[in-house]
């Protein structure tokens, strides 16, 4: 079988087995609603919006949140690691607490962040930040560590400087595990979106869902899952073909 | 299709067998071992009740006791049929509830909520008109009582969601965003709001020209519809218990008041003074017209929790609320006529 005869196999008998628990009157619609309710709830989405916001302001406004708290930390992360990988003594001042951020539960100091940034936009921020930050150092430092000490030597011999050596081997060879931390640290950011939009939301795709979730309107709140289901896709198919543009070369050494 | 049904039930025989079978050595006798009660921690007498272990003498079994911070969750748990009772849920999600026809049914009330839930404005803001909250933050945890109360207001007001900037702050939230200044007011209730007054707060009465518009709110107790039917002697002798509580707030207030401060963790006179607002009403006078109502004769409460679901489907919160006949058969007196006979 091909793979994406297993795919599309498994997704029909799913969609069955939902039209089936529906249709069939085997659940109620408060724990799982049929396919017609789902557009339903789509198509009102769409014209009406979600509580006194159209339904592309909540995708807006989640959008941003994750590409300037991703960007971001990303950046940031992605310079410190280098420079951890690089400089065993930056290595040194940074790692505790990089390692010590990194495996922190966002939630666990959401209200911190509440009581210093306040209830706007920069706690939000701040938040997805701090998920992206630490994982995307990592990524970087194990990236420059990894680079074979072979090629170092060879661009060395060839008369190279720190700088160059840097630029032109240790950088190009670290990208592809730049990458797979950007594409890891979308996944965090993306799963820490609900938690910072908790935070006196009145916008965003994970407040619509945190909110019907509160009234049981588990029609909301499956089209929402949807919603950002699919946009997580779109982000990372997104950072995977910018990969596969800029490091071609990965893996064909 | 006969045959997909036969063999549907015969799955879920299967399974109720295999769920049985699992089951078996917890269960010893017929009644059920524990009865899982949700509960808010609250000034309320009921906590006189709970801390005395009254509930579990009335119920007979052991209590599992789950502490919630929002009728959201009472109302999610009962859907999925792991709690029996839920002392103090508020109207609003109650009225949700029923709408969308989650199993359960209104056994009695606590308390008619009053000036207990109100607007608190920050004094320098210099809030003295509807007008004056256009473009301010004003917090409220979504959902609650206190949302619908703060709703209504807006609209019996004239002013929308975008005049005024309504954010969804819980408790402990709202009061670190107005020690900070990002808030100009919340609707809230106590502990929050005793401490918003005092941290440079006034009251913004709203809850008169509510009440009089219709937006009246209330605490209520609730037991899914299942466990009530299978224990109804149950379900009286633990209203007769909180009813037993009701009496030693009502005949000393000041005692009552040490003791509930105690189980909610605040001094004894702000437990006096936070219940001092509510009206708790007498499980008697529950019976009458103007609130539950009894089995033979319904009182006006149905309404109100009909008025308040269609206020709902007007928010877009719930998608469609049953006519008023569905709500009075969700208030069901049986227990309480018991409990008091």
């Amino acid at each position: 079988m091909r793979p994406w005869m297993a795919t599309a196999l498994v997704a029909s008998a799913l969609i069955a087995g939902w039209l089936w628990l529906t249709l069939g009157g085997v659940v109620r619609d408060l724990f799982l609603p049929p396919p017609g309710e789902l557009w339903d709830a789509f198509v009102d989405l769409l014209q009406e919006g979600y509580k006194s916001r159209p339904l592309w302001e909540h995708i807006v406004d989640s959008l941003i949140r994750v590409f300037v708290g991703f960007g971001a930390g990303a950046a940031v992360g992605t310079l410190l690691g280098l420079l951890m990988g690089y400089f065993p003594t930056v290595d040194a001042l940074a790692a505790p607490f990089v390692e010590f951020l990194r495996p922190l539960p966002q939630l666990a100091y959401l209200v911190l962040l509440i009581i210093w940034l306040g209830i706007g936009e920069t706690s939000k921020i701040t938040l997805l930040f701090l998920a992206a930050l630490p994982v995307s150092a990592v990524a970087a430092r194990d990236g420059v560590r990894n680079v074979s000490q072979a090629r170092i030597q060879v661009a060395r011999s060839l008369g190279a400087g720190k700088w160059q050596i840097f630029r032109h081997v240790v950088f190009p060879s670290a990208l592809a595990e730049i990458f797979t931390g950007a594409r890891l640290a979308v996944g965090i950011v993306y799963g820490t979106l609900i938690a910072s939009e908790i935070i006196a939301g009145t916008s965003g795709i994970g407040w619509m869902i945190v909110d019907a979730g509160r009234f049981l309107r588990s029609d909301y709140v499956f089209v929402g899952i949807l919603i950002i289901g699919f946009m997580g896709i779109a982000l990372d198919r997104l950072l995977l073909a910018v990969e596969t543009r800029l490091v071609h070369w990965a893996g064909k050494q | 299709m006969t045959e997909m049904l036969t063999t549907r039930r015969r799955l879920l025989q299967g399974a109720g067998l295999g769920a049985a079978a699992l089951a078996a050595p917890a269960i010893v006798r017929a009644a059920p071992a524990t009865v899982n009660c949700a509960f808010f921690v609250s000034t309320s007498p009921f906590m006189i009740a709970k801390g005395g272990g009254w509930i579990e003498e009335a119920a007979g079994t052991k209590v599992n006791w789950i502490e919630v911070a929002s009728g959201a969750e009472i109302n999610t748990g009962m859907a999925a049929g792991s709690m029996d009772f839920g002392f103090g849920i508020g109207s609003s999600p109650t009225a949700s509830g029923i709408s969308q026809g989650i199993g359960y049914e209104v056994v009695a009330m606590m308390d008619n909520i009053g000036p207990a839930e109100e607007l608190t404005v920050r004094k320098a803001a210099n809030i003295k008109t509807p007008a004056d909250l256009k473009g301010k933050n004003v917090a409220v945890p979504f959902g609650s009582t206190s949302h619908f109360r703060l709703l209504g207001f807006l609209k019996i007001n004239n002013l929308t969601q975008r005049d005024v900037n309504v954010l969804d702050l819980r408790g402990d939230a709202m009061l670190a965003a107005w020690t900070r200044g990002d808030i100009d007011a919340g609707y809230i209730w106590s502990p929050v709001k005793s401490k918003l007054l005092a941290a440079g707060g006034e009251v913004y009465k709203t809850y008169d020209k509510l009440e009089a518009a219709g937006y009246a709110i209330a605490d209520l107790i609730i037991a899914r519809a299942a466990y009530s039917a299978a224990n109804p002697a149950a379900v009286s002798a633990i209203l007769a218990a909180y009813g037993k509580s009701l009496d030693v707030y009502t005949k000393s207030p000041d005692d009552a008041s040490v003791i509930v401060g105690k189980q909610a963790g605040v001094a004894a006179e702000v437990a006096k003074s936070d219940m001092a607002e509510y009206d708790f009403v007498p499980l008697k006078t529950q019976l009458g017209p103007d609130w539950l109502g009894t089995p033979g004769a319904p009182g006006k409460f149905a309404g109100v929790l009909k008025g308040t679901a269609d206020f709902l489907v007007e928010q877009k919160s719930i998608r469609k609320a049953p006519d008023v006949a569905a709500f009075n058969k969700a208030i069901n007196t049986s227990y309480l006529a018991k409990a008091v006979g």
